[in-house]
């Protein structure tokens, strides 16, 4: 304003500039003094020991107290709660006493009628001219809005942590639930096949880990073993509920007759009775195969069929690698009877059978979705790593769907059957 | 990415809807919703052209399923004509070349 | 200048200089030379763990006596820091945090653990056996004079007297025993520890470092100066305050000195005088001071009396 420090108001001015003349004595006249009782902050001057020696009326006023009784009566200690004053003496005095002061300690005091009254609180001892300590000078501020915001908060923060706690505990039972489920759904290693080698891998696109894709390999009687490789259309939890009836109903069916034609027509005929009604076709495609090892020749015979599945692939020990086409095979499961072609070949040692879902045939190479691997790139990658044995070419389709990175968006099924090449010929001559 | 569009037109022998654009795990519930609301009437064809059809993927495929379902369930027929070629790739190893009559062109599908 | 304040503002910034120096700067207080220019090596690598677990430092005289000195609820060993340079001179001089305070290792925490006075009492005979001490002094302030009974029990071979500051076997009162206070007081304290949660560190950190105008060092101090940790600080005072160790005074058996304030909200005359007739043999000091912490307001007289008793209790 136009006042400025050890100027008078003009007192010549206007009769209009009255009003501020009269605030501006008024100012004046607010003695230091009476600041310091009518401040509207508390204020609080003890000796060393605590023994309140000065307070001012804002402080009285709160504590409902005459200064006769506080003064030379009352350490400052005993205006707070007993709670707080545990807190004193634990916290806030030793604190002081190293530091020379202590700022916005959250205390409450302690009204003569029994209330409480929530403030905040700094203290600074006053050192004399040789440094010893000669009083202490605290300020004390109401918090009561403050106190009750904060409350609020501690509140809020306390319940987002017990929802928090609720969450965490909930996510980890869901995923022990999960876990089970994943195991139903795959297994955990495959049995170990006389003569023959196996490998698998599976790449999952869901977050929840409940792919749509199988295999499994298990022992029917003494001479054969049966696999299967496959795709159950759509994603997530409900494929993976057709994916648990799937697997389960080629392992029955094997039971009866492991030949592949009567076990995927078995597998249709569930499927459409399943599914066909409930106004959510559900399928799959499916190869599913036996292989038998000749106890003598070192060869393992293969028969199987697929229905409406990639064909399978064979790596030779030679370094080629070609389709075993099983063309006219259906989708398992879209209509009531369905016709499957059986194709065989004779795995000899150095020999891989490659099965493989269609996630690695679409995966998306180019920069939009129509540039896809292809068939005729997984040929070719498969002549690269004929000879190989099955986890040697497992462990390179795995590399390469790796290098696929966002590309790959499917589940994604590897199967390798493979007859291991003789050692190589050592010299043993010493 | 071309979005799915989907036309339908009268032919004498039936409804053809003609999709273009791409037919994937998105956009593919809109064609069962078209195909869904198709009254067909008994001996009729409902035929899918699909010479504009840039992609179509497993749910896509389910779905020229759900349209075969709705048809044979209205005693109705159903025809896919001018499937490109990478579909056509699809449909024969999934065995579909077998149960969808196939047609060059949608005039010579709609042909009663 | 306050010569108190001033040396503890001194003794900060060594902190600090100290653990800027070495390129371990969780800092292993230990390894610093003290002032008899000898580096210290109290620990050998097994009890290393049980050093960095209570950060345990070694300092004084290493040739005298040894002298454990323990802080109680709510600070640190810096509270010792008026007692350190009267006891250096002449003895060996071991301070610690107990787990949950100070720079103690809060990995180490364990609410089942800190949830009796033993588990404190087991962390002090860990550090007697780390530093293999013979026939030393425990000096435990508030609680951790009760902690030193149970350890004095526990490795009496390790520790050869006691000197208790401002004891209390019981802080509750009970079938006309007097401590001072009731379960619904604690509750308060509890409550207010929770207050201050939000004002805490923020608003005290850069106060205690007196460099208001460097906030950035107050992240230091949060981990290192009477900051707790809230939810550990709230174990600490449950286990202190609702505790009851009466029953274990009868047992000691090593020269006792029991320091009691003539003016403590905490630890009233009474209860002085109960730890007092309930310890055969112990002597009794009433210090002119007032507080719970007569090593910070009465230094001179609290040094003073734990000195003629160390001279008498060999």
């Amino acid at each position: 304003m136009m006042c400025r420090t050890g100027q008078r108001p003009d007192p010549h001015g206007a009769g209009g500039e009255q009003a501020p003349d009269a605030a501006f004595a008024a100012l004046l006249e607010d003695s230091a003094e009476e600041l310091y009782e009518s401040a509207p902050c508390g204020y609080l001057s003890t000796l060393m020991d605590g023994t309140i020696a000065k307070i001012n009326a804002t402080l009285l006023g709160w504590l409902g107290r005459e200064r006769e009784a506080v003064v030379g009566r009352m350490r400052f200690a005993d205006l707070l709660t007993v709670g707080g004053k545990l807190y004193h003496e634990t916290h806030f005095a030793p604190l002081l006493r190293m530091q020379g002061e202590v700022s916005g300690i959250a205390l409450e005091i302690r009204q003569a009628d029994g209330a409480r009254m929530p403030v905040l609180i700094s203290s600074a001892v006053k050192y004399g001219d040789t440094g010893e300590p000669l009083l202490i000078r605290t300020t004390v501020f109401d918090a009561r809005d403050r106190r009750a915001y904060e409350e609020e908060l501690l509140r809020g923060r306390k319940a987002a942590e017990e929802a928090q706690r609720r969450a965490e505990a909930d996510r980890a039972r869901l995923q022990d639930a999960l876990a089970v489920l994943q195991q139903s759904l795959l297994p955990d290693t495959l049995p170990p096949v006389p003569g023959v080698e196996t490998a698998a891998y599976y790449h999952t696109a869901s977050p929840d880990r409940l792919g749509g894709d199988f295999y499994d390999v298990f022992p029917v009687d003494g001479k054969r073993f049966a696999f299967f490789l496959g795709d159950v259309c759509g994603k997530g939890p409900e494929a993976a509920a057709v994916t648990s009836l799937t697997r389960y109903t080629l392992r029955a069916a094997a039971v009866h007759d492991p030949g592949p034609v009567s076990a995927l027509s078995t597998l249709n005929k569930v499927l459409h009775e399943r599914y066909t009604g409930s106004g959510d076709p559900r399928y799959c495609t499916a190869v599913f195969g036996t292989v038998e090892p000749h106890p003598t020749t070192g060869q393992a015979a293969v028969r199987l069929a697929s229905g409406g599945h990639p064909p399978a692939l064979v790596l030779r020990a030679d370094g080629t690698a070609e389709f075993l086409p099983t063309p006219g095979g259906l989708l398992v499961g879209i209509l009531p009877a369905a016709d499957f072609v059986t194709a065989t070949t004779v795995l000899s040692p150095g020999d891989t059978l490659l099965l493989y879902t269609d996630g690695l045939t679409e995966a998306r190479t180019g920069r939009d979705r129509r540039g896809l691997y292809g068939d005729e790139a997984l040929l070719a990658f498969a002549a690269g790593q004929a000879g190989k044995p099955p986890r040697d070419v497992v462990r390179a389709l795995t590399e390469l769907l790796r290098g696929f990175g966002d590309g790959l968006d499917d589940d994604t099924a590897l199967l390798a059957l493979g007859v291991p090449a003789p050692a190589p010929r050592q010299d043993r001559a010493r | 990415m071309s979005p799915l569009r989907i036309t339908m037109r009268d032919a004498p022998g039936g409804p053809v809807l003609e999709i273009a654009g791409e037919l994937d795990y998105a956009s593919a519930p809109r064609l069962r919703d078209a195909v869904g609301g198709i009254a067909l009437q008994p001996g009729r064809r409902l035929v899918l052209d699909l010479a504009g059809m840039e992609f179509c993927d497993s749910s896509g495929i389910s779905t020229l399923l759900a349209a075969r379902h709705h048809a044979h369930a209205a005693h109705a027929d159903i025809a896919l004509a001018a499937v490109p070629e990478h579909t056509l790739r699809v449909l024969r190893i999934v065995g579909l070349d077998q149960i969808f009559p196939l047609h060059p062109d949608s005039g010579s599908a709609a042909r009663p | 200048m306050n010569p108190a304040l001033g040396s503890a503002r001194t003794a900060a910034r060594a902190d600090r200089a100290r653990s800027r120096a070495g390129p371990d700067t969780a800092g292993y207080p230990v390894t610093v030379p003290d002032r008899f220019g000898e580096t210290r090596d109290a620990c050998e690598t097994d009890g290393m763990d049980i050093v960095h677990r209570n950060n345990v430092t070694v300092t004084g005289n290493p040739r005298g006596r040894t002298v454990v000195l323990a802080h109680g609820f709510g600070c640190d060993q810096n509270m010792w820091r008026l007692t350190v340079p009267a006891l250096a001179g002449e003895y060996r001089v071991v301070l610690f945090d107990h787990v949950g305070s100070g720079r103690s290792d809060p990995s180490a925490f364990s609410e089942d653990r800190y949830a009796s006075l033993e588990g404190y009492a087991e962390d002090v005979a860990e550090i007697c056996e780390a530093l293999d001490l013979r026939d030393a002094v425990f000096v435990g302030h508030s609680v951790s004079a009760m902690i030193g009974v149970l350890a004095a029990g526990r490795v009496p071979e390790r520790i050869g007297a006691l000197v208790m500051v401002a004891p209390s076997p019981r802080y509750i009162d009970e079938d006309g025993y007097r401590g001072g206070f009731s379960v619904e007081d604690i509750d308060e304290l509890l409550e207010s520890l929770e207050s201050n949660y939000l004002g805490w560190s923020a608003a005290m950190a850069p106060v205690i470092m007196g460099n208001a105008e460097r906030p950035e060092l107050g992240e230091e101090l949060k981990n290192s100066f009477c900051a707790t940790d809230p939810d550990m600080a709230r174990v600490f005072a449950r286990t202190t305050f609702l505790s009851d160790s009466r029953g274990d005074l009868g047992s000691v058996r090593v020269p006792t000195l029991v320091l009691e304030c003539a003016q403590d909200a905490i630890a009233p005359r009474e209860v002085g005088a109960f730890v007092h007739r309930a310890i055969p043999g112990s002597a009794l000091v009433t210090l002119d001071a007032t507080g719970h912490c007569p090593h910070l307001s009465a230094p001179e007289a609290t040094n003073e009396a734990i000195l003629d008793f160390l001279a008498v209790s060999r």
